[in-house]
C-alpha cells in the first residue's frame, strides 16, 4: 500500500512551480521551491480552500482562504498548533514520486523563532 | 518572570496567551478569569458557520478540557472581575474572591455598540454564543430579517440569512457601505455583493426608532422609511470593555487600554491585548485600536513573550478577513487616507486586490478572492514598500518580486 507512486514529470512543475496530482482518494498539492519538491494535502484543513492556490514563502505554504501558513517540510501551522498532512516525495531524474500516505505531526516541533 | 499569571477575560486573546505561556516553557500557575460561562471560544463562525447551522458551539472552543488538565490551567468562569490591586498584586472578582496575580494580562475584548434604550427579544447586538443562538432562530426560509449598519459583522449576517433563505433589508447610514475604511470604489464592491444577492440594501438611512411587538419588529428612519421584520440585528460598531482597567488606575483614551509596542501598560507586570488594546503601532506611527481575530492572535503571543522577559515587538501590519457570500474578502494594513487605489486584477469578475498608496507607499490592500496575493500584499505593507503602480497592476509581474 505504501509505495511510491509516479505522480508527475518535473517540468511540469517548472513552469507554474505547484501542481495538483490525484492518487486513489488523495488529492495532493506539489511545490517545486529551488529544486525540492514538497506535497501537501491540498485540501486546507481549515475550510478546505485550495492549498496550490495559496502562495509559498519563506519555506511555508499560505492558504489563500484565511492566510494559515504551513511549513512545506512538515505541514505545521505554529500559530495555530495544526498540523497540514504532507506526503514523502521523492525525485529521480525527471520523475516526482510520492508516498500517498498522509503523515501529520501531532506536537509542534522543536519551537523556532 | 511571573510565577502566577492571570488572565482578565477569557476569549481569543487569553486563551493564545495561555498557551503561549505554556509553550514557552512557564511553570507557574495560569488562572483565567472570563464572565461568560463558556470555554474561551472563537467569535468569527458566530456570524458563519455557527450561525448557519453547519458548526456547534464545541466547534469554536479553544482550549479543550483534557489540554487545560495536563497543561494546569484553570478557568474561572461566569464570574467578572472587578478590578485589579496593582499593589496587593491580585484580581479581585465581583464574587469578592481575590486571586493573586504578579503577571496580568488584560483581555477583556468589546462589546457591540447599542443603541440607547433599544433592547428585546427580536433585537440582537451580535457578539457572543448566546446572542448568536438567538439570532440562529430566526434564520429560516421567508423570515424578515432587518440588520442595520453593512459593516463587516452584519454583512457576514446578511449573507448567511441569504443562504438560510430569509428576507434581508439592510439599512446604512452612509451613502456608501465601509466608505471610510475602503474607500468609495471598494465601498460599491462590498455594496454590489449585497445586491446581487437580492439584499434589500438601503443607504443614507439613519435609524430613529425600533419598536418591538409580541410578533415581530418595525424600524423607522430618520427619512420616513417603515420597515417590519421577525428580528433586527443591530451592528454599528464596538465599545472597549475598558472598566477594569479604569477602576485599577491603568491609563486608557476613548479607544481603550494604552500599551506600547510591547504590549505593556503604564503598571509594571500589567499588560494587554486583542481587542481591549489602544496600541502603539511601529509600523504606522500612531496608536490603533483594531478588532480582529489575527491581531487578538498575534498580539497575545507578543504579550506573553513580553511577560516571560523574551523582548518582542508587536508591529504586525494587522490582517483580517470577511467571508461573505462564499466569497474571501480580505484586508490588510491600515489607511486613512491614501492618494492612490490600484487595482490588480479584476473588479467585474470579484477577483482582485486593491491597492492604497499614500505618496507612493503601499499602506493597505483589499482583496476578493486573492488571499494568495493578500500574503504578499502584508510584506509589502510592512516593508513600507515604494511600488510602480504600472507593476501592481501588471499581472505578468508576480509580486513576489517586488517584496524585496
Ligand atoms: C460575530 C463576530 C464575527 C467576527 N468575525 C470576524 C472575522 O471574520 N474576522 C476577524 O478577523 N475577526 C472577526 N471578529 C472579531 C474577533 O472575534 C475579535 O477580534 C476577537 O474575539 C478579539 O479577542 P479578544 O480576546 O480581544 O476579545 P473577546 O474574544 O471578546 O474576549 C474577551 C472576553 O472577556 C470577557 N470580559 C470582559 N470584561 C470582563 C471582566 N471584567 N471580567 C471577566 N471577563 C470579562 C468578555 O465577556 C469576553 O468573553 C468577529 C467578532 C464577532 C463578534
Ligand atoms: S481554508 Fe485554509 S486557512 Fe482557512
Amino acid at each position: 500500500m505504501s509505495e511510491w507512486v509516479h505522480v508527475a514529470h518535473l517540468e511540469e512543475l517548472t513552469r507554474g512551480r505547484k501542481k495538483v496530482v490525484t492518487v486513489g482518494s488523495e488529492e495532493i498539492a506539489l511545490f517545486l521551491v529551488g529544486d525540492r519538491v514538497y506535497a501537501l494535502h491540498n485540501v486546507c484543513l481549515h475550510k478546505q480552500r485550495s492549498l496550490a492556490k495559496g502562495t509559498v514563502f519563506n519555506g511555508r505554504v499560505v492558504c489563500p482562504g484565511h492566510q494559515w501558513a504551513f511549513d512545506l517540510e512538515t505541514g505545521w501551522e505554529e500559530e495555530k498548533e495544526e498540523c497540514q498532512p504532507t506526503y514523502e516525495v521523492k525525485v529521480e531524474g525527471d520523475s516526482v514520486h510520492v508516498i500517498p500516505q498522509r503523515r501529520v505531526l501531532t506536537e509542534a516541533p522543536a519551537v523556532r523563532d | 518572570m511571573p510565577h502566577t499569571v492571570v488572565t482578565i477575560g477569557a476569549g481569543q486573546a487569553a486563551a493564545v496567551a495561555a498557551r503561549t505561556l505554556r509553550r514557552r516553557g512557564h511553570d507557574g500557575p495560569i488562572v483565567l478569569v472570563g464572565d461568560e460561562k463558556y470555554r474561551p471560544y472563537q467569535r468569527p463562525p458566530l456570524s458563519k458557520e455557527y450561525l448557519s447551522g453547519e458548526q456547534e458551539p464545541e466547534d469554536g472552543f479553544l482550549l479543550d478540557e483534557q489540554w487545560c488538565a495536563d497543561h494546569d490551567i484553570e478557568l474561572r468562569l461566569g464570574v467578572r472581575a472587578a478590578r485589579l490591586d496593582t499593589t496587593q498584586q491580585c484580581v479581585e472578582l465581583e464574587d469578592g474572591s481575590r486571586i493573586p496575580g504578579d503577571g496580568i494580562l488584560i483581555a477583556t475584548g468589546s462589546r457591540a455598540r447599542r443603541l440607547p434604550g433599544v433592547e428585546g427579544d427580536r433585537i440582537v447586538y451580535l457578539r457572543d454564543l448566546d446572542d448568536a443562538a438567538r439570532l440562529r432562530g430566526y434564520l429560516q426560509p421567508g423570515s424578515r430579517v432587518v440588520l442595520v449598519g453593512a459593516g463587516f459583522i452584519g454583512s457576514e449576517v446578511a449573507s448567511t440569512a441569504r443562504s438560510a433563505g430569509a428576507d434581508v433589508t439592510m439599512l446604512e447610514q452612509l451613502d456608501v457601505p465601509l466608505e471610510p475604511v475602503l474607500g468609495r470604489e471598494m465601498g460599491e464592491v462590498c455594496a454590489r455583493l449585497h445586491r446581487d444577492h437580492e439584499v434589500d440594501l438601503r443607504t443614507g438611512e439613519v435609524v430613529e426608532s425600533v419598536t418591538e411587538t409580541p410578533d415581530g419588529v418595525t424600524v423607522r428612519t430618520r427619512r420616513g422609511t417603515v420597515v417590519d421584520g421577525d428580528v433586527i440585528v443591530i451592528g454599528i460598531g464596538t465599545v472597549p470593555n475598558i472598566e477594569v482597567a479604569e477602576r485599577s488606575g491603568i491609563a486608557v483614551d476613548d479607544h481603550g487600554v494604552l500599551v506600547d509596542e510591547y504590549c505593556r501598560t503604564n503598571i509594571d507586570g500589567v499588560f494587554a491585548a486583542g481587542d481591549i488594546t489602544s496600541h502603539w503601532h511601529p509600523l504606522f506611527g500612531r496608536r490603533l485600536r483594531v478588532e480582529h481575530f489575527d491581531n487578538a492572535n498575534k498580539q497575545s503571543m507578543a504579550a506573553a513573550k513580553n511577560m516571560l522577559g523574551r523582548t518582542t515587538v508587536f508591529d504586525d501590519p494587522h490582517w483580517f478577513w470577511s467571508d461573505q457570500y462564499d466569497l474571501s474578502l480580505q484586508y490588510a494594513g491600515h489607511a486613512e487616507r491614501w492618494d492612490e487605489v490600484v487595482v490588480r486584477g479584476s473588479v467585474e469578475a470579484l477577483d482582485f486586490v486593491a491597492f492604497y498608496l499614500d505618496a507612493g507607499v503601499v499602506r493597505a490592500a483589499f482583496s476578493v478572492e486573492r488571499g494568495a496575493e493578500m500574503y504578499l500584499a502584508k510584506e509589502l505593507i510592512a516593508a513600507q514598500a515604494r511600488a510602480d503602480p504600472a507593476k501592481l497592476r501588471d499581472e505578468d509581474i508576480d509580486l513576489a518580486a517586488l517584496v524585496s
